[in-house]
């Protein structure tokens, strides 16, 4: 489990509205170079929040990043 | 000689709007209840014509992601900005109305940093990092329309594992202290956060508290009995949500031995709020 890929992967989609605006339009392109397993990388892709969290992404990112915020 | 004037604590998401969305019509009633309570904490505090406002809370992963993550952390310099966030969504909405700018009082600020580095105190400094609604909400929800006191935001790392421990924390207001009693000013200070929500940082058990664990620790603080407090642990504060009251340690290692008066437990699905002050005549 990379903590911190994850995390900072979480962290450049709700900082950074360029990358959010490319993943929102094609997942699998905007994470091609990011250091991924494949569990982490299927769960981005399916905007799946809570999986996120269980593979250590840090609750109030996946509670704000702005358009994919689990409530 | 200066002195802490004011003590509080306080719940840190003070939006009824979100509470409504999170828990409904009692959601919004409860908080406006417990802000209430806080805005008339922050009349007693005005009232005491203070120089500075001391602000212990955490980030939200906000400030410091990820290029470093400090233990304990002062904002230095003239001035702080509020948060920027586009589309804000949950906790971040509650920043939108607020003010951007906010002064800082950096003679106090130097202090704690300065001598903190002299007497063991190894603190992170920041010229740049915003302050997120754990100091915000706070703060303008105690002074309404009038002025804000000078700021010494005071960053302790809550979330992002490992923390710094509960004894560490009383540690670090008891230097607090020390630096207000050799200074001419008239401080306030006040802890944000909790009480107990997110158990685990868990999001299935987002809407879970734990009450009991809640009470005990309100108990040991109105009798002004802090030696069990140093005692918790980070697998204690982790698995009841109570991750926030690492700051609170900071404000009561400032205010010791002081006794803390409860002014608003409100249990909610999502978070126990919580306000208190303790008194320092």
């Amino acid at each position: 489990m990379s903590r911190y890929e994850v995390n900072s992967l979480l962290y450049r989609l709700k900082k950074d509205p360029e990358f959010r605006a490319r993943f929102v339009a094609d997942p699998s392109a905007a994470l091609a170079g990011a250091d991924l397993s494949e569990a982490e990388r299927a769960a981005f892709v399916a905007r799946d929040m809570r999986r996120i969290n269980e593979l250590g992404g840090y609750l109030h990112l996946v509670m704000s990043i702005p358009g994919m915020a689990a409530h | 000689m200066g002195r802490i004037v004011f003590g509080g604590a306080m719940s840190h998401v003070l939006d009824p709007d979100y509470y409504d969305r999170a828990c409904g019509a009692v959601g919004r009633r409860m908080v406006e209840e417990a802000m209430a309570e806080i805005a008339q904490m922050g009349e007693r505090f005005s009232a005491t014509r203070p120089d500075a406002l001391v602000v212990v809370a955490d980030d939200h992963l906000n400030a410091f992601s990820f290029n470093a993550v400090p233990a304990m952390c002062v904002r230095i310099g003239r001035s702080v900005q509020r948060m920027s966030q586009d589309h804000a969504e949950a906790f971040d909405k509650v920043l939108d109305h607020m003010p951007l700018t906010y002064p800082l009082h950096e003679d106090l600020a130097n202090a704690i940093l300065e001598q903190g580095l002299q007497s063991g105190f190894d603190l992170a400094l920041s010229w740049e990092a915003p302050v997120d609604h754990a100091f915000l909400s706070p703060v303008n929800t105690m002074h309404g329309p009038r002025p804000i006191p000078p700021l010494v935001p005071i960053w302790i790392n809550c979330f992002v594992a490992p923390q710094p421990t509960a004894r560490r924390c009383f540690a670090l207001g008891q230097h607090i202290a020390r630096v207000v009693a050799r200074s001419p000013w008239k401080v306030g200070i006040i802890a944000t956060g909790g009480l107990s929500h997110f158990p685990e940082l868990s999001l299935p058990r987002v809407g879970e508290t734990d009450t009991v664990f809640d009470r005990r620790l309100i108990h040991w603080m109105e009798r002004g009995e802090h030696e069990p407090l140093l005692e918790l642990t980070g697998d204690e504060l982790h698995k009841s949500g109570s991750h926030e009251f690492l700051n609170w340690m900071v404000l009561l290692g400032a205010v010791s031995p002081a006794r803390a008066d409860v002014r608003y437990f409100g249990e909610l699905p999502r978070i126990n709020l919580a306000a208190v002050e303790w008194s320092l005549a």
